[in-house]
């Protein structure tokens, strides 16, 4: 019932977002033949401040009012409509922009360029969740985040993929992230917003392929809860490491567990975790000798990552325009018989000597060479801490979610017997 | 093993997402044939053949360099205009007299006494049937670009494109009112003229209807210039016009429907009295991409005469319920 009135709003909301798609563009430019003179071009104005600082509040009240309904309230209810108010407003009323998520990249740049000038709200949108994660877990991604409440809304019928699968493809976040530092950091590309598969739909102006890459994606949402959140989402990474020192996290039982396994399926996103209790301890010799292992494995990982960055750093660099055009005019005959991209008629006609563009890209690679090396020690890193995870075993007593992974959307609190 | 099929299935649609980034990220150049500042209509300029109502059976050539007038009188003779003439041809496009005219006419329509009025760059001329000037007076602005005309028993109404005005003078010249000048009270916008292309004519009452075509609208005003109706639909579809100054040229048939033409995308389509499309005379394939100018009129068996400049043609479109009639 409640996934269906949802889905009515949703529908709502398209049929609004589609009356947009009759504003026409007028085609050819005025011919003007009788000296005629060419009016001044008016440009839209860009979005009132007042309303900018109403994004933030509303941002700032959005992750209130959802922490208060998952700490205090513990209701899910509330959680899931406040998700569908996030969707609305954050997603078919914001047409999914400013978003936290590429906000990323707007840092990123900030921090790499000095002529770009983060815009306040967007350090906003940024930071707050953060923020808000430090103190209270992810409640940002259980009900103001409008790409998770879309995926929530859609998972209809959630199955488990297993651990062994959600921990090989949780990697692709922090690969998906590195890349997106790199590309923002060199100002190649914002790559989180390009392979964005929502806005496309929140704007409905979406091409056939981005609306065929958002629908496979959801298709696969239908049965693996959040696919995006869980195995792509560059920030969900942030908010995962911050999560896990969160102070006041949501629990799913909000006195004393007793162990009635109510809660154990609970969660489509598979991160409650069980109890492990101490039968056998482990011994002191196989304590060190995991511990030397972890250590030595991380750093060969690191390295390895690294090198294997380094090697492919030109790879990575083609992505790069300026790179592709100097590239294309090292190599003519690569491209003999296709016709002339717009990008290299342009630089042709510009007059600039093609020694500007080689220096240029050179200077670009250099920063991929860098950059390599620190996207694969990152990766490595990743990938080493997910084998030390393996290796380590942390005890508990009680049913816990996942600090680092758990939404926070307090499904498994409803199944919990204990309510006060 | 539904379930596990299920799973597999959902990873290998996400894993296929992932795939498509990786490949459209590394692996794929540019598209250089698709320029996507290219601004293209080919897709716009296709339609629906079955929203064709009108049958092409006729055309004939000018001997006219340039044309830009058309007009018919009650006996179905056809009126063109244009650059230092004016041709007159019978119903079935026999050459029947034609006239020196100093200068360019650029709009043409035969009063109701049969005499000739002709829209010139910056003034009007008015003749009689054979040829000789019976008046000429001109607009009192320099930048005047005349462009439509229109006359009843005693009025003669002209649109100019410079100043984005209708005039109405009396048969003597004598300017009675301006016409579609901004009025917030009366409700008149004022008229949006981006380019030379600013078409009148009178309807079945005699109401005068103006082409507004920078707002795609078509205005109907009486003969004090107070505001009767509007309507137009702006649409990149067939069934509104679009553009920076659409329909172009237009003619009304004896049922008091609405023959529009229009240029950028180059059709000619019937809009019901109430301003609803009804359907297609000639469909953008039926014309060079580029014309434009294509001025309309009607005869008494409402066939409809279209002059085509780039061809130097006028060509007669029939109903093609009409057609075996002809």
């Amino acid at each position: 019932m409640k996934r269906g009135i949802a889905l009515v709003v949703l529908t709502i909301l398209f049929a609004w977002q589609m009356a947009s798609s009759y504003a026409i563009q007028r085609f050819p430019k005025p011919e003007f033949e009788s000296g005629y003179i060419t009016p001044e071009t008016l440009v839209p104005n860009p979005r009132a401040e007042i309303l900018e600082v109403m994004d933030v509040v509303v941002l700032l009240l959005a992750l209130s009012v959802v922490t208060w309904a998952v700490l205090k309230r513990r209701s899910r209810n509330l959680v899931f409509w406040i998700s569908v108010f996030s969707l609305a407003y954050f997603g078919f009323y914001r047409e999914g922009c400013v978003c936290s998520i590429g906000a990323i990249q707007n840092v990123t740049l900030a921090m790499f360029s000095g002529s770009y000038i983060i815009p306040w709200t967007v350090l906003v949108f940024f930071m707050a969740p953060l923020v808000f994660t430090l103190a209270f877990g992810r409640t940002f991604c259980a009900g103001v985040c409008p790409f998770g409440a879309f995926q929530d809304l859609i998972s209809w019928r959630p199955r488990k993929i297993g651990p062994q699968l959600n921990a090989v493809l949780g990697v692709i976040p922090y690969i998906y992230l590195a890349l997106a530092v790199l590309y923002a950091a060199t100002k190649t590309d914002f790559i989180i917003c390009r392979y964005d598969p929502f806005v496309g739909i929140f704007r409905f102006d979406a091409t056939f392929g981005m609306f065929l890459f958002a629908g496979i994606l959801l298709l696969s949402g239908v049965f693996i809860a959040r696919p995006y959140c869980r195995f792509l989402c560059p920030y969900g990474v942030l908010l995962n490491w911050i999560s896990r020192f969160s102070r006041y996290h949501m629990t799913i039982t909000p006195s004393v567990c007793i162990q009635c396994r109510l809660c154990e399926d609970s969660c489509p996103y598979e991160v409650i975790e069980k109890p492990v209790t101490v039968k056998n301890p482990e011994t002191r010799q196989s304590i060190v000798r995991k511990f030397i292992l972890i250590i030595l494995m991380i750093p060969f990982f690191m390295l390895l990552g690294g090198w294997t960055g380094s090697q492919i750093h030109e790879s990575l660099a083609m992505v790069n325009g300026k790179v592709r055009m100097a590239n294309e005019l090292l190599h003519p005959q690569k491209y003999q018989g296709e016709p002339e991209s717009i990008e290299m008629a342009a630089f042709r006609t510009s007059g600039k000597p093609a020694t500007e563009i080689y220096s240029e890209a050179s200077r670009i690679i250099r920063q991929f060479y860098i950059g390599g090396w620190i996207l694969g020690g990152f990766i490595g890193l990743t990938i080493g801490g997910l084998f030390a995870g393996r290796l380590t075993t942390k005890y508990r007593t009680d049913f816990e979610p996942n600090r680092g992974s758990c939404f926070s959307c307090n499904r498994c609190v409803d199944y919990c017997p204990i309510k006060s | 093993m539904k379930q596990r099929l299920i799973i597999i299935a959902s990873v290998i649609l996400l894993l296929t997402v992932i795939g498509y980034m990786v490949y459209d990220l590394f692996f794929t150049e540019n598209d250089r044939n698709n320029n996507p500042y290219d601004y293209g209509l080919s897709e716009l300029r296709k339609s629906d053949s079955t929203l064709i109502a009108y049958s092409e059976v006729q055309q004939f050539s000018t001997g006219l360099s340039d044309i830009y007038g058309i007009t018919t009188d009650p006996m179905d003779r056809i009126y063109v205009a244009g650059a230092n003439g004016l041709e007159i041809y019978s119903a079935e496009g026999n050459l029947v007299s034609k006239f020196p005219v100093q200068d360019t006419a650029y709009c043409i329509t035969i009063a109701p006494d049969g005499m000739i009025v002709l829209g010139m760059e910056d003034h009007i001329e008015i003749m009689n049937p054979e040829g000789m000037i019976i008046s000429r007076w001109k607009p009192e602005s320099e930048n005047s670009v005349l462009t439509g005309v229109a006359a009843d028993e005693t009025n003669v109404y002209v649109a100019d494109a410079g100043e984005k005005i209708v005039y109405r003078y009396d048969l003597d010249g004598n300017l009675l009112n301006r016409i579609g000048e901004k009025d917030s009270l009366a409700g008149i916008p004022r008229f949006v003229i981006p380019s030379p292309y600013f078409d009148l004519g009178l309807g079945r009452d005699n109401e005068l209807w103006v082409v507004n075509s920078g707002r795609h609208l078509f205005e109907a005003f009486r003969p004090d210039g107070s505001l009767i109706s509007t309507w137009g639909k702006t649409s990149m579809g067939v069934e509104g016009f679009c553009g920076c100054c659409n329909p172009s040229n237009f003619a009304i048939l004896s049922d008091g429907s609405f023959v529009t033409s229009e240029k950028g995308i180059e059709r000619v389509k019937i809009y019901l009295p109430s301003g609803e499309f009804k359907s297609l005379v000639a469909a953008p394939d039926q014309f060079e991409e580029g014309t434009r100018g294509l001025d309309l009129a009607v005869d008494s068996k409402d066939r409809i005469l279209l002059l085509d400049p780039w061809r130097n043609q006028v060509r007669i479109f029939v109903y093609i319920g009409d057609e075996d009639n002809e």
